[in-house]
């Protein structure tokens, strides 16, 4: 019985290493440095359907991915905001990142996990960071227009926004849809 | 992700099937082993798959072997000269970086300039990155092997979606030899105040290789002495370091040193220094980009070197110099389209100083060229460009030119 588990546990062991690269904290942490305050975070996946996708689209969002999912952080039963882990490539690697949303919708923090590329370890400065805080879905996110650019990086600064905006897009409509509550 | 999901369930299925096919042949065993194996089967099952779905969401797969490339295709038209309009595959780059485990990669870069290279033809083909970087810990790295060398704002950065207009700036090229590359070992911080420090030991220039017959040195001094690793003499090694800080989002700062001798001991030759270093800045407020560079390089001990050289045609500078401001703004954007004008102003020196050798036989310095460029790059997506540009030359008029160019780069 244990070999025959091995593989099975080689399995999983292999997609949470490759899909959760981490260098400076792990998804765990990430949520807590967000939400300090939180008693609780409990995992709810939001499941786009094909309209929901079309629209996120047309709107210049692409969603990526119809499942997504989110840890709600929680506090007294009440919910306090949204986490979502995800990854993107910079130039050549994955960067991992965390996006915590408040309760209405609105950037709260966004956190660096993983940056492997050779090239603007800068964007994990708070600094650079902060540009994020009280983004909505009216935000243009974009490099070069209301987030400033790392010299050097730009091909990660753009796909770290690009993903922010993706996320603050697929949760507004969640929230929106009911699919959230 | 798909492929992960897949042998879970195939190691599920042997897991489940198998002891099953046991516990028949088993007389022994009874309805409530089975059960009982089936249910703790059941919640390994679902503490894994949760383990499964706790990933990001269809978040890309880890590239352990990334192909990049990029390329320049361009077109010259002097404008007083047509004749001598030109156009030319300036470089075609491929390389590819492989990451052995998390804290190890190979990065290579392999470049053909000029369409064609054989015995007949100017291209050249080169390896212009091959190094091995390996992490110590997040944001400290040391690479070993064939890198670019930390210095400016264009040589580490070089690729034709990178930089405003046709051709690399002059000042980054006849002052800064890009694409500047030594061997050796270099080490990389990043520091949580914003500041990024390179610093290393590599091979050099050879000065003894100078052409004094040849007007190469008056182009780029650096240019006509650099060894790209290529056979290198390697008596002599460098000292290198840059700082670079970034500590204010859109705001780049930095500087650069290297130094050191270059004759190689090579016989007939005194020992002569050579040292390069520059300052930089670069802000870039929503949509402009605004940047600024000064560089200035020293040959040491020239009188001597020059000696046996005078009445050539190009004697060793002791000093050459540059520098440019650089202003562009994105007029236009559509998705992932930007349309960009810029303009550049730039002034440099080949030889801004000779060492004195004499009445009569001292050159003089070379003249300043200063040179507008104004142009535009279209940015089709983040990987492909089309540019062009108008280029004024206020000392050598005939280089007065049109330039065209398409590139790429991922």
């Amino acid at each position: 019985m244990r070999m025959l588990l091995a593989p099975l546990a080689a399995a999983a062991s292999l997609a949470s290493t490759s899909a959760f690269a981490v260098d400076y904290l792990s998804a765990e942490q990430a949520r807590r440095l967000i939400f300090p305050d939180a008693d609780s975070f409990e995992p709810h996946d939001i499941a786009l359907d094909a309209s929901q996708m079309q629209a996120l689209a047309a709107n210049g969002v692409p969603a990526r991915s119809a499942r997504w999912p989110v840890q709600v952080a929680k506090r007294g039963g009440s919910t306090l905001g949204y986490v979502v882990v995800d990854e993107v490539i910079g130039k050549f690697e994955l960067i991992t990142y965390a996006v915590g949303l408040n309760a209405d919708g609105t950037v709260r923090q966004v956190e660096v996990l993983s940056y492997r590329e050779s090239h603007g370890h800068e964007i994990r400065l708070p600094a650079w960071r902060r540009q994020f805080i009280g983004k909505t879905g009216a935000s243009p996110l974009r490099v070069g227009e209301d987030i400033a650019n790392i010299s050097g990086a730009t091909l990660s600064c753009t796909h770290v926004t690009d993903g922010v905006r993706r996320i603050v897009a697929v949760l507004g409509l969640a929230r929106r849809t009911g699919a959230l509550s | 992700m798909k492929r992960n999901t897949l042998s879970l369930a195939a190691s599920l299925a042997v897991s489940l099937l198998l002891p099953a096919l046991g516990a028949h042949a088993q007389s022994a065993a009874t309805d409530a082993d089975l059960a009982q194996k089936v249910d703790k089967l059941s919640a390994e099952l679902a503490a894994l798959k949760a383990q499964v779905q706790a990933s990001p969401a269809a978040a890309p797969a880890e590239p352990a072997t990334v192909l990049t490339s990029y390329g320049e295709i361009n077109y010259n038209r002097p404008s007083k000269k047509p004749e001598n309009a030109q156009a030319d595959v300036r470089r075609f780059v491929l390389g590819f970086q492989h990451r052995f485990d998390d804290k190890t990669k190979v990065v290579t870069e392999l470049e053909v300039e000029h369409g064609v290279s054989s015995a007949d033809d100017a291209g050249e083909v080169e390896v212009e990155q091959a190094f091995i970087e390996h992490q110590l810990m997040p944001g400290t790295a040391l690479r070993a092997g064939l890198f670019l060398m930390p210095v400016g704002l264009l040589n580490e950065n070089h690729e034709p979606t990178a930089f405003y207009g046709v051709e690399r700036n002059f000042v980054e090229t006849a002052i800064i030899p890009s694409t500047w590359r030594e061997g050796g070992l270099q080490y990389v911080g990043s520091f949580d105040n914003g500041l990024t420090v390179q610093a290393g030991l590599s091979t050099t220039f050879d000065l003894s290789k100078w052409d004094a017959t040849s007007t190469e040195g008056a182009e780029s001094p650096l240019a006509a002495v650099h060894q790209e690793m290529s056979l290198a003499k390697a008596r002599d090694v460098a000292v290198f370091g840059a700082a670079n800080w970034r500590g204010i989002p859109g705001l780049l700062l930095g500087g650069s040193l290297f130094t050191s001798n270059a004759t190689q001991g090579q016989a007939g030759f005194p020992s002569a220094r050579i040292t390069l270093w520059d300052l930089h800045a670069r802000w870039t407020p929503q949509r402009w980009d605004l940047s600024a560079l000064y560089t200035q390089g020293h040959i040491s001990n020239t009188a001597e070197l020059n000696a046996p050289l005078v009445g050539s045609a190009t004697l060793i500078p002791e000093r050459f110099e540059g520098w440019y401001v650089q202003t562009a703004y994105t007029a236009w954007t559509s998705g992932d389209q930007a349309l960009s004008p810029f303009a550049r102003y730039e002034r440099y020196n080949t030889a801004s100083r000779y060492a004195d050798l004499g009445a009569g036989l001292t050159p003089d310095a070379l003249p300043t060229e200063r040179v507008f460029t104004v142009g535009a790059n279209y940015k089709l997506n983040a990987n492909v460009v089309v540019k062009l540009d108008l280029q004024r030359f206020k000392e050598n008029k005939d280089n007065n030119r049109f330039d065209l160019g398409l590139g790429w780069s991922f």
